[in-house]
Parts: structure tokens; sequence; C-alpha cells
């Protein structure tokens, strides 16, 4: 008995498309320019990091724009060993890692008893403190000229071979975040989004709750960063800005939020039409913000949602689909234990 | 009524932390001037810096949290609706050779991109909180890419009129920069208007009435809708008019939009959301750190920005004095 029969269509599609997927992946370096391939390590790439943005904003339903802070101090704390020491890679890793890890501890400490838009406000304020602070403190980072001198771990110096091994850590952090959606722990953050008061009924401490989201979340942040860093061999406050930390809600938003394949494919159009605009004109900003906004207003399950919602509708002839989490009006909730 | 004693206890928590922060606004000059031993002078121009530039913080924190506590939409465009009208300004009072008229034009082409934004744009989310928190954000990139397109990188000035050039005397050997006293005056001013207009009138009352309970303002035939519209163009008028006044001292360049809107944010966010005293003590208390941090730890001026910010949202999740959301 052929044990595929026993899912569904829809399972077999999906089964079909991710194999094609990563026979795509494995075979991808071989067919393409090295320019093309460069730019696929680097949509996987922001797709780890979107991902580790999208389990706050899409399954707690806390969106954050200030994730880059996270990624950015796992970057300079590689560049600082490579670029001011004579660390070798093991020591740099350690140090980018412990960095990555401690901003994400900070935040987490200083944003989990807010939500809703204060929860914003202040994830805002943390990222663009880290910029402030990677411009200002010259000695350590070297302000606007960066921290030059990052060289890749030798046996994966080649693009060819550095794609290979972002493939992966990316697939590997997939996994993870795959299992970690479906564990206790990540049913209790949806249940954050639902309702925060049922959380704490539920007998959470949803202060805590967020620390954790911030730990797992600043964890595959800070392996993002640590890729990124080797990536470009670089890191400048360019690294940090505002429009670093939204980039990622925006691939997530575009692919389908509160799903993981969604940021998988919101990265690899984000990052290949920017690249082609880039090209052409100078407006990039211009027209990230346009796709914001039009995402915002007229997308908003995203394409995952578009096309799970089409497929339904075929298939099933019911009205599936991915409901839009982001759009999910804010709940007034009784404020059950709070005091001054 | 138990109703009524909570009121009681939230009055008596509140003005307990009136007074910490009114306790910081004196502690802060007085530990920076026992830490260093500046001279009185510098220590004088110190605080008049800082709240100089608190009075810039105060005109944009004061329209980002009206519109908060009314609409309850965080505006993130706040800051590039500062940097736009700032460039407007700079350009009108070059063409027209009046800075007055380069203040007004700044506000009102502010005010035009503010009401598109809040009919056009916001209308279709109203309510959904994150799409638009969003989408102003989306909005802030495009306003800074055009304005960059526009006026270039270079950082620019608004040409300031004779009357407000140079420094003022006070005593024998004080001088002091013009310019900034006419913005720490402007401020007070705005500031006695809008609490006048909150406190006294009947758009004041419409407005707070609308803060605390939106729906039964609409229940009692006052169009809501127009309320929030004017809400939002007075405060993207004031926004683009503190773009004009800020560049008379601080040079307008492209990201300043974010840089602006981090200080108003901060300040918004130790005031609390929606208050408009918060804003007033949160600006002063902004501006005074960042003088003081500026002059005595340059290179860690954004670290002390956000040590008490903190502090204060781990002790206060919703800022100094603001509201239980």
């Amino acid at each position: 008995m052929n044990p595929l029969r026993a899912l569904s269509l829809t399972r077999r599609v999906q089964l079909a498309l991710l194999v094609g997927a990563l026979v795509a992946g494995m075979v991808l370096p071989h067919v393409v320019s090295s320019f093309i391939l460069r730019l696929v390590t680097l949509a996987l790439v922001s797709a780890l990091f979107a991902m580790s943005v999208d389990l706050m904003a899409g399954y707690a339903g806390l969106v954050t724009i200030g994730q880059a802070g996270i990624l950015g101090t796992a970057m300079y704390g590689v560049g600082y060993v490579a670029s001011k020491t004579d660390g070798g890679i093991a020591l740099q890793i350690t140090v980018g890692f412990v960095a990555g890890m401690t901003a994400a501890v900070i935040f987490g400490l200083m944003a989990m008893r807010s939500s809703g838009v204060y929860f914003i406000l202040i994830t805002i304020a943390q990222g663009m403190i880290i910029w402030g602070l990677a411009s200002l403190l010259v000695n350590i980072t070297g302000a606007e000229n960066g921290l030059p001198g990052i060289r890749r771990p030798v046996n994966i110096e080649s693009g060819f071979r550095y794609y290979y091994a972002t493939l992966v850590v990316v697939l590997i952090c997939s996994l993870a975040l795959f299992v970690v959606v479906r564990s206790p722990f990540g049913h209790a953050l949806k249940g954050l989004r639902g309702s925060e008061t049922r959380v704490r009924m539920l007998g959470h401490n949803s202060a805590f709750l967020k620390f954790y989201m911030f730990l797992v979340s600043g964890f595959f942040a800070t392996v993002a960063g640590i890729l990124l860093v080797y990536l470009n061999e670089f890191v400048n406050p360019t690294d940090v800005i505002l429009g670093a930390s939204a980039l990622p809600v925006l691939m997530a938003i575009l692919g389908g939020i509160g799903t993981l394949i969604g940021p998988f494919i919101g990265a690899f159009v984000i990052v290949f039409l920017r690249n082609w605009v880039s090209l052409r004109v100078d407006r990039w900003q211009t027209l990230m913000g346009l796709t914001f906004i039009l995402v915002v207003l007229f997308a908003r399950e995203g394409l995952v949602g578009a096309v799970s919602a089409w497929w339904h509708k075929r298939i099933d002839g019911r009205d599936g689909g991915v409901s839009s989490v982001l759009h999910e009006p804010e709940k007034r909730e009784a404020v059950l234990s709070e005091s001054g | 009524m138990e109703h009524s004693a909570e009121r009681v206890v939230d009055t008596v928590k509140a003005d307990r932390r009136r007074v910490l922060i009114i306790t910081a606004l004196v502690a802060i000059p007085l530990i920076a001037w026992t830490l260093t031993q500046m001279s009185l002078l510098s220590f004088g121009t110190q605080i008049l810096n800082g709240l100089s530039f608190g009075a810039v913080l105060f005109f944009l924190a004061s329209g980002f949290t009206m519109i908060f506590g009314l609409l309850r939409i965080a505006n993130l465009a706040h800051g590039g609706f500062y940097l736009m009208g700032g460039y407007v300004g700079i350009t009108t009072t070059l063409v027209t050779g009046q800075f007055w008229l380069g203040l007004i034009a700044g506000g009102l082409a502010i005010m035009v991109l503010g009401v598109f934004a809040e009919r056009v744009l916001l209308r279709r989310i109203r309510g959904l909180v994150k799409p638009e928190v969003l989408l102003t954000i989306g909005l802030t990139f495009v306003i800074g890419d055009l304005s960059l397109a526009m006026w270039g990188g270079d950082p620019r000035t608004v040409p300031l009129p004779g009357y407000l050039k140079g420094p003022i005397q006070i005593g024998d050997s004080f001088f002091y920069p013009k310019y900034r006293v006419f913005v720490l005056g402007l401020a007070i001013v705005l500031a006695a208007i809008l609490f006048y207009i909150d406190r006294r009138t009947k758009i004041g009352a419409i407005v707070r009435a609308g803060v605390d309970d939106r729906e039964t303002v609409a229940a009692l035939g006052i169009n809501i809708n127009a309320v929030f519209t004017i809400a939002f163009m007075f405060g993207a008028f004031i926004a683009g008019m503190s773009g004009v006044i800020g560049a008379g001292f601080l040079a307008l360049l492209p990201g300043q939009d974010f840089e602006i809107l981090l200080f108003a944010l901060v300040v918004v966010i130790i005031g609390g959301l929606g208050s408009l005293e918060g804003a007033v003590l949160g600006a002063a208390v902004v501006g005074l750190i960042d003088s003081f941090a500026k002059a005595l730890v340059p290179e860690l001026s954004f670290f002390t920005l956000f040590a008490p910010m903190a502090i204060i949202l781990m002790i206060r999740p919703n800022g100094l004095l603001g509201k239980a959301p």
C-alpha cells in the first residue's frame, strides 16, 4: 500500500512542492551564475531572519520593528573579533552569538510587559538605539566606515560552498522553527495573539512567555546575523537602520504572515525585486514604502494566503485559505491583574 | 462607589508620578553639574540647549500623542512629516524671503499630506492597530526617499530673519542664540494654547470624550469622523511646522526623519501615549538628558536615552502618565 495515498491531495501537492524546492536548492549552484547564487544565498538568510520576526509578529501577534538590532549586534560581535583582534573563527562566532543573545535578553526584559502599539514603539526604539550606538561608538564599530577585514571560514570561502553551508543551516533552523510552532510553547504564543487574558487564565505567565519568545526568536535572528556578516564580509550601521528591521516584517506580510513558508517566499520576492529595481532606478526606498502600503491595504493574506484560497476554492470548493493574522481587530480586554 | 474610589487612587498615583518627573527635571542638571564641575555659564547654556531641543520635541510629540489619544493611531510618519515640512519651509523661505511664510507653508503642505493619509489610506483600515502602524512606516519610507530625490542629501538649514539671528545678552557675560530662546517661547505659547483648547473649549471636551469613548461621542450626534480628520490635520500641521522650526538650529538631512521620530517616541514612551502633560514633561526630560549627555559623554548619547526608557518601561509599561490600555 502506498503511504502517499493516505494523504489528502493538498498534502501531496505540498509535499511535491517541498521536494521540488529542495532538489532545486541542491542543483541550483550548478545552473545559475555566481551573481544569482549570491542573491539566492542572501534570500535564504533573509528568509531565516523574516521567520524569526514572523514567530513574534505572525504567531504571537506582537509586531517587532527592531529585530535588526539583534541581527546587527551579532554581526558586530563577529566583526569586532575579526577586525580588531586576531581571534579565530570559533571565537568570532562565539562572541557574535553571545552578543546577539545578550541583545535579545535586554530587548525581551524591556518589552515583555507591553503589547499592541506600545510593543511596536518599544521595539522601534530598541532597534534605533542599536543603530545610534553603531554610528557613535567609533572605537568599537568603526562608525560609518564599518568593520572591514571579516573573512569567511577557509573551507567554505567560495560563494559556491558558502551557499551550501547557508542552505544547510537555514534548513535546520526552519525545521527547528517548525517544531517550535507546533510545541506547547508555540501554541501558547498563538494564544497570546488570540487573547492575552485567556493565556493568563490558563496559568501561563504572559510576561515570561514573551521573554522566552524573545530568546527563541532572537536565537534565529542571531544565527541569521552570523550568516549575513560572513556573506557580506562587512558590517556597518546600514545593517541596523530602521529599514533593515522593517524589511523582514514586509517579507513576512508579503509572503503570508503566521506561516513559515510565507517569510521564505516573501524573502525571495523582495531580494530579487530589490536587486531588479536597484539596477534600474535609485528609488528602492520609495518602492519599498509603496509595497508596504499596498500589501497592508490590499494583499492582507499575502501570497501564500492568495494561492491557498485559490487552491481550496478550486479543489475542495470550500472557502479556505489563511485568515489574516495581522488584520484581526484589537480586542478590548478586561485587565485582570494590573496594578500600578 | 468602588469605581470612584479607583479613580481617586489613580489620581493620587498620577500625582506621585508627576512629582517624580519634575524631580527628574531638577535632578538631571544638578547631577550633571556635580559630576563635572562645569562653570555656571556653560551649565546655563546646557540647560537652555536641552530645553530648546525639548521644545522642538514637544511640537512633534504633542501632535503624535493627540493623534494617538483620539484615533488610536501611532503615526510613525510623524518623523517624515517633520523632515518634509522642514524642506518645504526652507524652499518657501528662500523663494519669498519670509521666514513666517516658510513656517506656514511647511505646516500647510504637511496638513494636505496628512489629510490624504488619513482620508484615503488610513480610513480603509480604521481600528486595525498593527496595519495602521505598518502603513505609516511605509509612508515614511516614501516621504523620506522622495524628499531625498527633491532636496538632495546635503544638510540644509532655514535662513533666519535678521531679528532672530545672533545672540541675546543676559547679564554681563552670558550670551545665548536668540533663535533658540524664540523656539522655547513658541513652545510655551503652543503648550498654553493646547492646554486651553483641551480643558476649556467645546472642541477640547469633544476630543477628551472621544479619547475615552468614541462610540458614545458618535451616538451623541457628533460626527466623530470629522473630529478625527481635524485632529489629524492639526497634528500634521504642527509636525510640518516643527520641521521648519527645527531646521533653524538642527540641520535637515536624509535619515533625520527616523532620528527625530526616535526622540519623539522616547518622549511619549516616558510621558505616556495620549497624554498632553506627559508630552510636555517628557520632552523637557529627554531634551535635558540629550543636552547634558552630548556635553559629557558624546559617544554614549544614545545610551543615556535608552537607559531611563528601559527602567521606566520595566516598572510602568505604559509610560509614567499613560493610561492603562
